[in-house]
């Protein structure tokens, strides 16, 4: 199996935050913790208005920075390609937290240690997909092969938008359909998170 | 508790952990539900794998008035639930989705395991038999009593009351209640607005069903009128909208707001200010007509009253919708131009649109509830339908012309494909109320109004009854008087939370405060037991013995018991029965079928449609080893699925594909011959002009509407925004505000749930330019007042909000600020006045509102909100 990854529809979500909840049941996350969050931009006046919705957890990237600046090795590649948080060898230092461009791992404050989303390895080891995928009413998120998923979805699908890290930083292992307010550099200013 | 959590506690938990996850200061002890009084935190590192391989999935009910109610799961370990899924089982496809729950339902476990439970019957500390301190109900300390206890206090103030006043002194029902002589019932609609009575009258019903749910994707042109199904139709909806879109619909939504429907289906958006959808429509007519666009053959043949020349018989032929619309009597036409000032549509767009619809084949025009949410909103539902048939696409493929019908709603329609079966509980009628065609409970939607024996006012007339002591009787009754002392809560399962749902909340609040007693059952301290004297503590259906609950035609839910009733909750039958007992009544007459007799009822009656297409047959095959184990009265029968199979599978949901023989055109017979396939309308055929309306709602005797579409300025409306509608100078209450289903919660159940408040932070809605306008910024604390009180909630600014226009989710717990006298939840109701319309409907989408910055105390983020915990 190559590199895996998540799959994200942007033109097809409707912001309900069905995949949020799901992980944080899956996950048992207090608020404030959040491993899969989704966003909202928009930009223009009413009536002519554009946007999207952006659901992201961890991109478990080829060249993650995490994994680079962790000093313990508590984040590190799992054999499948993901990037792993061992919570046993964590000392919460927060370099992690310093060093993802997409401010992923997350302190999680009582517990002294970073957490975040770990693809629901325990859900893939058995067979099963990560909670989110299964979650969504709109079928925008999927996990798997990165060129299966390229097969599968189009090639039109992109691993950066105008307000995201540029890809070559980390190598995000995310394929998103996009759409022109997300993609279009002229609309990156205008765009507002809302 | 098993060696599973003595393992995960030892292994993983701290001590630290421990402790402050089961301390009462906990957001939720979601681990939890070993039954009695043991709950108990178990940390989060639980391992998926081995946690399902020692646990059991078991189908967890999501019982609530969502209109999806889809399937849950609950991993159960040793009596605790460790996580949900939803539906797997079977392959997703567009034909044949899934029935994946929402984000609520992914919450459900927060909900049902919440630290706010109520645990223990109580008390106010304040209240003795008569009422004590009425004035501190909202606001006094809780004092836990006994079960033995409780339902003394209740049942001798019952008696008391009933002995002393009769039961016209008291306002609800329940089954008990129907067998104690009754009670004053509450009558009107509220979601489906002026709907109802519309849709009787003018079309025998026959607007209110839809195609199927794979005939959508034949249409040309889909019209959402007011819908959001991504926010207020959760299931699927939203994605079986989304495959009519790939099959080459055009989507086209009428919305003050740009909603994440318009956002993922429209490929057009059409503004229009919320209750002058009217005269859009008006106006869209106007431009059919001039321009003979219009389907003249259609109306000829199908309908009444279009014009002078096919009017209903003993009509004025002057009041035909034609001659309106063009002006002929009235002297004006009702152009776009005329209809721009009032809706805010421009002009241009309106004739495109109309042209759109006219020309478009085959075109579905759906409407959804919020556009009757208005006063007289009934002008607005003759308007739809009539432009609507005035398009001719009825009864083809791919075209429709109704109303979302609710949980089978807003993409749904056609036959029913599967049902569960009755739970053999006789209904009750109410002795007071015996029309209520709702259940043995409410006169909800279509109370009889020339029926004198209905004892019973009007939803937005329940607070001056019992604070003037009259109400308005229908069918020209004149006033009533009344004299109503105890106001009875206790009902299914978790109350009915209509201090808080219902129109003007500080009104609510002074009733709830007159009476001499107020009694619920509850799951957590929600509104109406905020303000009661004695609260039960109620089950969950989680906690209860299981029950089939259906959301869409296709599927239905078999939800069986997860955990047991957590402290000393009940359910609401062993409440009645304990009642009953004291009030010399016999528990068995009440509820002469036990619970899980009834849930095996309800299986064993299932039906699922049969392979002909038409018929139904027995869904489920039961042996008699399965009746003997489950100890219940039955026979063996045979059907499609075996019992444990469902009990496992806990759904079944019947499989579509294109071309199958379950389509439906809805109308179909009447297209084809309407003199053979008469409508149970008064004339036979659809009514745009219908007398039989404009008596109806007359005998209500609140408001009167003409028996054609016609535009009148509702109260509260647009126009009211304006001290002077010529110079458009705007007055005291310059914006208009729609009370929009919100992603946290269904109406008001969730409200409390810790993710959900943190997903959803019940943010106050305005355009950028009117806070800009007023100095306001995003984050600001507002201040937003009507008429009839104050509301103080975080400012959110966003383009997709119609200037002039603003937002606030329908359904936050009131939580009123004693020293201000200011509601900081944002609970809309404390906005909305209780305005008596048409049938009844509560016009909440017809209100105005002033906003300004709010000088005291900020509001905490709503996710932070300490949670009620009583003990």
């Amino acid at each position: 199996m190559g590199q895996l990854g998540f799959y994200f529809n942007m033109v097809e979500c409707m912001g309900c935050k069905a995949c949020q909840i799901a992980c944080k049941d899956k996950n048992d996350l207090k608020v404030g913790e959040l491993f899969r969050k989704v966003l909202n931009f928009e930009c223009g006046v009413y009536p002519n208005v554009g946007g999207f919705y952006l659901s992201v957890s961890c991109n478990h990237c080829a060249e993650a920075k995490c994994v680079r600046g962790c000093p313990t090795g508590a984040m590190h590649y799992a054999e499948d390609g993901t990037v792993q948080h061992n919570k046993d060898l964590c000392i919460g230092c927060r370099y992690c937290v310093w060093n993802c461009p997409y401010s992923v791992p997350q302190y999680l404050e009582d517990k002294n240690i970073v957490g975040k989303c770990d693809a629901c390895k325990d859900l893939r080891d058995a067979g099963e997909n990560p909670a989110c995928v299964d979650a969504c009413p709109m079928r925008t998120l999927k996990f798997g092969d990165l060129d299966e998923l390229k097969r599968q979805y189009g090639p039109d699908l992109v691993s950066e938008i105008t307000v995201l890290p540029l890809a070559e930083v980390t190598k995000p292992s995310l394929l998103m359909k996009a759409n022109i307010y997300a993609l279009d550099p002229s609309y990156k200013l205008k765009l507002k998170e809302v | 508790m098993g060696n599973f959590i003595n393992g995960v506690l030892n292994k993983k938990l701290s001590r630290r952990e421990f402790l402050a996850a089961s301390a009462a200061g906990a957001a939720s002890l979601a681990l939890s539900g070993c039954g009695g009084n043991n709950l108990a935190a178990v940390g989060p590192d639980v391992q998926a794998a081995a946690a399902e391989k020692k646990g059991k999935w078991v189908t967890a009910a999501c019982w609530h008035n969502c209109g999806g109610r889809c399937l849950n799961k609950a991993l159960v370990v040793d009596g605790v639930v460790v996580r949900q899924k939803t539906d797997d089982t079977h392959e997703d496809t567009p034909d044949y989705p899934q029935q994946r729950g929402c984000h609520r339902g992914r919450a459900q476990r927060f909900h049902v395991f919440g630290a706010d439970r109520l645990k223990y019957p109580m008390k106010r500390k304040n209240w003795e038999p008569g009422g004590g301190k009425k004035e501190l109900r909202g606001r006094d300390e809780w004092v836990r009593i006994s079960w033995d206890e409780a339902l003394d206090l209740v049942a001798a103030e019952l008696k008391r009351i009933k002995e002393q006043y009769g039961n016209k002194a008291i306002l609800g029902t329940s089954r008990l209640l129907n067998f104690y002589g009754g009670g004053l019932v509450r009558w009107g609609s509220s979601s489906s607005g002026a709907w109802g009575v519309v849709q009787e009258c003018m079309t025998g019903f026959f607007s209110w069903k839809a195609n199927d749910r794979l005939d959508w994707r034949n249409a040309k042109l889909i019209v959402l009128w007011g819908a959001n199904p991504a926010r207020s139709s959760l299931g699927n909806p939203t994605y079986n909208l989304l495959q009519a879109k790939k099959a080459g619909a055009k989507f086209i939504v009428v919305d003050p707001l740009i909603t994440p429907t318009v956002r993922v289906l429209a490929d057009k958006h059409i503004p229009c200010r919320p209750g002058t959808d009217t005269a859009l429509l008006l106006a869209m007519a106007y431009h059919m007509i001039v321009n003979n666009l219009h389907d003249q053959e259609f109306l000829n043949r199908y309908t009444v009253g279009f014009d002078a020349e096919h009017m209903p018989e003993g009509a004025d032929p002057k009041e035909n919708f034609k001659d309106y619309v063009l002006g002929t009597y009235d002297g004006v036409p009702k152009t776009p131009e005329w209809a721009s000032e009032i809706c805010g549509t421009p002009p241009q767009l309106i004739r495109e649109f109309a042209t759109e619809i006219a020309t478009t084949k085959p075109m579905i025009f759906t409407s959804s509830f919020a556009p009757a949410r208005t006063y007289r909103g009934q002008q607005f539902c003759q308007a739809f339908l009539t432009v609507g048939w005035m398009t001719g696409n009825v009864g083809k493929p791919g075209a429709g012309v109704w109303t979302m019908n609710y949980a089978a709603s807003q993409s749904y329609g056609g036959k029913t494909l599967v049902r569960g079966g009755g739970t053999g509980l006789p209904p009750v009628v109410n002795p007071l109320f015996p029309d209520a065609t709702y259940g043995p409970y409410d006169g909800y939607r279509w109370a009889n109004p020339t029926n004198p024996d209905a004892h019973g006012m009007a939803y937005c007339e329940t607070y001056d009854a019992i604070l003037k002591g009259e109400y308005t009787g229908t069918n020209g009754r004149g006033k009533i008087p009344c004299d109503i002392r105890l106001i009875w809560l206790v009902r299914d399962g978790y109350g009915y939370n209509f201090l808080n749902q219902s129109s003007d909340i500080n009104k609510g609040i002074q009733a709830f405060r007159k009476v001499d007693f107020v009694v619920t059952n509850d799951i957590v301290l929600s509104t109406i037991s905020k303000y009661a004297d004695i609260v039960l503590p109620a089950t969950t259906q989680w906690e209860k013995e299981g029950i089939i609950l259906q959301g869409n035609p296709e599927a239905i839910f078999v939800a069986q018991k997860v955990c047991e009733p957590l402290y000393e909750a009940k359910t609401e039958e062993w409440m009645e029965r304990e009642l009953a007992k004291r009030l010399g009544l016999n528990p068995d007459e009440i509820y002469p079928v036990s619970p899980k007799q009834q849930f095996f009822n309800s299986i064993a009656g299932a039906q699922v449609i049969s392979e002909d297409g038409n018929s139904y047959e027995p869904l489920v095959t039961i042996t008699a080893q399965d009746i003997q184990e489950w100890g219940v009265q039955g026979e063996p029968q045979q059907g499609k699925i075996a019992l444990q199979d469902l009990l496992e599978q806990g759904v079944y949901q019947v499989p579509r594909s294109p071309g199958d023989n379950l389509t439906v055109v809805q109308g179909e017979d009447f297209i084809r011959d309407p003199e053979a396939n008469p409508l149970p309308t008064k004339s036979g055929k659809l009514e745009i002009h219908c007398q039989a309306l404009s008596d109806k709602i007359a005998a209500y005797g609140l408001t009167t509407i003409p028996p054609i579409a016609k535009y009148e300025p509702p109260l509260d409306g647009y126009e009211a925004t304006f001290e002077d509608w010529k110079t458009k100078k705007k007055g005291k209450y310059p914006f208009q505000l729609i009370t929009i289903h919100y992603g946290r919660r269904s109406h008001s159940t969730y409200d409390n749930v810790p993710p959900l408040r943190e997903a959803y932070p019940q943010e106050f809605m305005m355009n950028p330019r009117d806070a800009e306008a007023l100095g306001l910024k995003e984050g600001d604390t507002v201040l937003i007042e009507s008429e009839y009180g104050k509301c103080i909630r975080p400012l959110h600014l966003s383009e997709t909000v119609m200037p002039g226009v603003v937002t606030l989710g329908e359904g936050a717990w009131v939580e009123i600020d004693e020293e201000t006298g200011i509601d900081k939840a944002g609970a809309t109701n404390i906005l909305c006045g209780a305005r008596l319309s048409g049938q009844g409907e509560e016009p909440w989408n017809t209100t105005i509102v002033r906003v300004e910055k709010y000088n005291g105390e900020p509001l905490l983020p709503d996710k932070y909100w300490k949670q009620r915990i009583i003990f």
